[in-house]
C-alpha cells in the first residue's frame, strides 16, 4: 500500500467515524441516474452489475448496500485505492457520484447463505 | 512385380531404394548415357562449375512408382516403444509420407490422429492431455507456416513446463522442392522460430539419428524441469524405402528419474520450517502425478501450516483446514517462514504490485522473513522470454523436484517435531481451521449477491454447475480467466480435479487444451467441464469440431461476458488516467453487434449445446441435460451470459 493510500484509508476511517452526523446532511442521489451512469462509466466491469464485486488486477469488493457514507465514497472515486482507476470530476461530477451511491445503497446486497441450498453444497 | 534394388543417378536419395518396385515404363527408361556426366577438361575446370543439365533434365534411369517401405513405417515403430498415444494434426504434405505410416502402417494406433483444425489447437490439446494423463501427447505440423500457428501454444506449454512432443515436417535437400509451396513450407532452421521455448530440438539426417533423437527428445521432454521439445522431418526421410531395416535400431527409453533435492539441503529446511512459529508453504506447478497432493498434504499436515495454493496444478485439497489460498495477504504477511515449492513467479505471489503512472510494489511479508524454494525451474532456463519473473531474495534455494523431494523433507520434519512441539502445531492447525472456516462462509456470503441477476454472475453460474456435477466423477479441466468461485465454492480434493492454466496466458489456450485433459479423463470414465471464455472460444472454434469428431466427453459452459474483459478494464483505467471521457472503453474490447450464438456455433460444429442463458432460472436444468448428453460420451456446451466477473 502506498503512502498516499494508506493516508486516503486513515481519512476513510475517520469519515466512517463521523458517518451519523454526515447522514443528516448527505446530499440525496438520484438512483435511476446512479443506476445509468453506473453502467455507462464502466463501474460494472470490476464490480459486477448487482454490485457484487469482481476482480480487476486484484479483487474488486462488493459494493451492493455499500456502508460507505457518500462523502468518503466520493473520496474513494476521486483517489482510487489499490489499483482502480481514479475518477477525475471532469469524467465524472459529484452528482454523478452521489447517484451511483444512491443506486448502490438500492441493490440488494447479502442474504444468508443457508437460504441457499446450491451453496451448501 | 519384382522387387530389387536399382540405382538413381540423381543424387541425394540416400540410396534409399532397397525395396522399391519398379513398375511401367518407368521401368523400361533407358539409363542416362554416361556421356552425358563427363568429366570436366582442364580449361573448364577454370571457370565456375555448371550445372548438370542432364542430370536434372532427363528422366531418372530409374522411376520407381511404388515401394514396400517408407522412412514413416520405422518412426512409427519408434512411436509404438515411447507408448505415444495420440498424434494431433492439421494434415500437411510435408509429412505426408509419416502421415500415412501412422494410419497404414501403424493402423491408426499409437499414436492415433486426432484431427485439428489449427495447429495451435493441437499443441493446446497436448498441452492439456499431459497434465491429466503424465505423458506427452505428440503433435506435428509443417516447419513453416503450421509452426507459426502452433508457436503460441508451443510458448504456453513452456511456460507450464508441460512436455508436448511437437514434429514438423520440413524438406532439407533444396534440389527435392517441387516449385511453390514445398519451397515457401522449407527452412535451413525452422526449429529457430521455436527454440526460445523448447527444451531441445533435432533435424535428423538418417533414420537411425531419427530414432535416437526421438527417444532423447522424449527422456529430456518428461524430465523435470519438463518442456515442450521438437523433431523436423526431412519430407525424403519420411516418405523413401527403409534402405537396410536390419541396421536400425530403436535405443531403450530409460526410466526418468526426477532430481531430489540435496538431503544436508531438505533437512536445514525442515529444522527452518519446524522451529518457524509461523510457516507457510507458497505452491504452483508443484503436483505432476497422482501422488503429489497426497505428499504435499501429509508436509502441511506434520507442520500444521498455512498452504497457500497459486493453481498452476491440483495441489491441496480446497476444503483443507490448512488451506489458505484466500487468505494469503494474511498469512504471507505474518510468515516467519515461506517455504514456495516449483513456483513460476516467486515474485509476484510475495509482493503487492501498483498498477498506476508511477508503478510501485512492496513486500506483503515481514523483514527477516526467511524464504525457502524447492524446484526445478532454475535448472534450466533461458533468456529472451521473461516467464521467469522478477527475482527474488532468498535464503536457501534447494535445486530438485518438489515431489520427488517431499517425502524426505517430510520425514526430517517428522523427526524433528517432538511432542511438545507437535502440541504447539496443532494449536496453530486449529487457528487455521477456523479462519479457513470463515474464509469459507464469507465466499458463500460473497455469492448471495445478485444472486438473481441477468445476466448470472459468475458465482451463480459455478453453483449451478457444481451442483449438476458434485455426485459425478468430475474434472474441471479448464477456467479461460482464472475465475475464483470454483475453487472458493467446490470441492477439490482428487488429483484430476483441477487441471491448471496455461502457463504464457496466451489466448486461445482454455477450449483444446480442455479437450485434451477430456481425452485423458475419457478413459477413466471421468465427467470433464470447463469453464470458457467467449473470447477465447473465438479464437479456436473449430476445437469444437474436434471434440465432436472424436467422440470427447466434455461440458463446455461459455462465460459469456462478451468481451475480451481484462481489457475492457484495462481501457477503461487509460481513459480515467488520462481525463479523456470514460464511455468509449467497449470500443474494440466487446464482442458485441451482433452477439455470438456460441450454440449455434457449436451445433454446426456437431456438438449439442444449447443458449444463449440469461435467466439464472433456466441455467440448472439447462446444465442437466447438457451433464446428461456428456455421460453418453459426447461433447455439449451450454452458453452462459454473465456478469463480466
Amino acid at each position: 500500500m502506498t503512502t498516499l493510500h494508506r493516508g486516503l484509508l486513515v481519512a476513510l476511517l475517520a469519515l466512517g467515524g463521523c458517518g451519523a452526523a454526515w447522514s443528516q446532511n448527505a446530499p440525496t442521489g438520484d438512483a435511476a441516474n446512479g443506476k445509468r451512469v453506473y453502467l455507462a462509466a464502466g463501474c460494472f466491469t470490476c464490480h459486477g452489475r448487482a454490485g457484487q464485486g469482481g476482480a480487476y488486477n486484484y479483487p474488486a469488493p462488493p459494493l451492493a448496500q455499500t456502508p460507505l457514507p457518500v462523502e468518503a465514497f466520493k473520496v474513494f472515486l476521486r483517489v482510487g485505492p489499490n489499483d482502480m482507476p481514479a475518477y477525475a470530476e471532469s469524467v465524472l461530477s459529484d452528482k454523478e457520484a452521489v447517484d451511483i451511491h444512491a443506486f448502490l445503497r438500492t441493490l440488494p446486497g447479502r442474504r444468508p447463505a443457508k437460504e441457499f441450498p446450491l451453496l451448501n453444497q | 512385380m519384382s522387387k530389387k534394388s536399382c540405382d538413381i543417378s540423381v543424387a541425394g536419395r540416400r540410396k534409399f531404394l532397397t525395396g522399391v518396385t519398379l513398375t511401367g515404363a518407368a521401368a523400361l527408361a533407358p539409363a542416362i548415357p554416361t556421356g552425358a556426366q563427363q568429366s570436366p577438361s582442364r580449361e573448364s575446370a577454370r571457370v565456375v562449375p555448371q550445372p548438370n543439365l542432364a542430370a536434372e533434365t532427363q528422366p531418372p534411369a530409374a522411376d520407381p512408382v511404388t515401394q514396400t517401405s517408407s522412412g514413416g513405417d520405422f518412426m512409427v515403430e519408434v512411436f509404438k516403444t515411447l507408448d505415444i498415444d495420440y498424434l494431433a494434426m492439421n494434415c500437411a504434405s510435408s509429412f505426408r509420407g509419416l502421415h500415412e505410416a501412422v494410419i497404414n502402417y501403424g493402423k491408426n494406433v499409437k499414436p492415433e490422429i486426432l484431427t485439428c483444425p489449427h495447429e495451435e489447437i493441437a499443441v493446446s490439446m497436448a498441452q492439456g492431455y499431459a497434465k491429466i494423463e503424465g505423458k506427452p501427447m505428440a503433435m506435428i505440423c509443417h516447419g513453416t507456416v503450421g509452426l507459426q500457428h502452433a508457436t503460441m501454444a508451443m510458448y504456453n506449454s513452456w511456460c507450464d513446463r508441460v512436455p508436448v512432443y511437437v514434429m514438423i515436417g520440413n524438406i532439407v535437400e533444396a534440389d527435392k522442392r517441387a516449385p511453390g509451396a514445398e519451397w515457401v513450407h522449407s527452412a535451413i532452421d525452422p526449429a529457430a522460430l521455436v527454440r526460445d521455448f523448447v527444451k531441445w530440438d533435432d533435424q535428423p539426417a538418417s533414420l537411425q539419428h531419427f530414432a535416437e533423437s526421438a527417444v532423447r527428445a522424449y527422456k529430456i521432454a518428461v524430465t523435470p524441469p519438463m518442456a515442450p521439445v521438437l523433431l523436423s522431418l526431412d519430407a525424403e526421410l519420411q516418405e523413401n524405402p527403409i534402405p537396410d531395416r536390419e541396421r536400425l535400431r530403436i535405443p531403450k527409453l530409460a526410466k526418468v528419474v526426477p532430481p531430489v533435492g540435496d538431503p544436508s539441503a531438505i533437512a536445514e529446511a525442515a529444522k527452518l520450517l519446524v522451529s518457524a512459529p509461523n510457516p507457510v508453504i507458497v505452491v504452483d506447478r508443484y503436483a505432476r502425478t497422482p501422488a503429489g497432493m497426497a505428499r504435499l498434504v501429509e508436509l502441511a499436515e506434520a507442520l500444521q501450516c498455512a498452504v497457500v495454493d497459486q493453481a498452476g496444478r491440483m495441489n491441496f485439497p480446497s476444503r483443507h483446514p490448512l488451506n489458505q489460498t484466500f487468505r494469503r495477504g494474511a498469512v504471507v504477511g505474518q510468515a516467519d517462514v515461506i517455504l514456495a515449492i516449483e513456483m513460476n513467479d516467486l515474485w509476484g505471489a510475495l509482493n503487492s504490485f501498483s498498477d498506476r503512472i508511477v508503478r510501485s510494489s512492496r513486500p506483503i511479508f515481514k523483514p527477516g522473513t526467511k524464504i525457502i524454494t524447492l524446484g526445478t525451474r532454475d535448472l534450466y532456463m533461458k533468456a529472451n522470454y521473461q516467464d521467469f519473473g522478477r527475482f527474488s531474495d532468498v535464503d536457501l534455494a534447494i535445486a530438485g523436484d518438489g515431489e520427488a523431494s517431499l517425502p524426505m523433507l517430510t520425514e526430517q520434519v517428522k523427526r524433528l517435531t517432538d511432542a511438545g512441539r507437535k502440541s504447539a502445531l496443532e494449536e496453530r492447525g486449529k487457528k487455521l481451521a477456523e479462519a479457513h472456516r470463515a474464509a469459507r462462509e464469507q465466499a458463500r456470503s460473497d455469492a448471495t449477491i445478485g444472486w438473481d441477476a441477468s445476466p448470472i454472475t459468475t458465482a451463480r453460474m459455478c453453483a449451478e454447475l457444481y451442483a449438476q456435477i458434485k455426485d459425478e466423477d468430475w474434472s474441471l479441466v479448464g477456467n479461460a480467466i482464472r475465475m475464483v468461485w470454483p475453487h472458493r465454492l467446490w470441492n477439490f480434493d482428487k488429483s484430476y480435479r483441477w487441471n491448471g492454466l496455461s502457463g504464457g496466458a496466451g489466448i486461445g489456450y482454455n477450449a483444446p487444451a480442455s479437450a485434451g485433459a477430456a481425452l485423458a479423463n475419457k478413459r477413466h470414465g471421468r465427467i470433464s467441464v470447463a469453464i470458457q471464455g467467449d473470447g477465447d472460444l473465438m479464437f479456436v472454434p473449430g476445437t469444437l469440431w474436434t471434440a465432436a469428431h472424436h467422440r470427447i466427453p466434455i461440458l463446455y459452459v461459455v462465460h459469456n461476458n462478451r468481451a475480451y474483459h481484462q481489457e475492457y478494464m484495462y481501457l477503461q483505467a487509460m481513459a480515467d488516467r488520462h481525463g479523456r471521457g470514460i464511455t468509449n472503453a467497449h470500443i474494440g474490447t466487446t464482442l458485441t453487434d451482433p452477439n455470438v450464438d456460441y450454440a449455434t456455433v457449436a451445433k454446426g460444429f456437431g456438438v449439442w449445446a444449447e443458449g444463449p442463458i440469461a435467466d439464472p432460472k433456466d441455467l440448472g436444468p439447462a446444465l442437466k441435460r447438457a451433464v446428461a448428453v456428456v455421460k453418453r460420451g459426447q461433447p455439449a456446451l451450454v452458453d452462459v451470459v454473465t456478469d463480466p466477473r
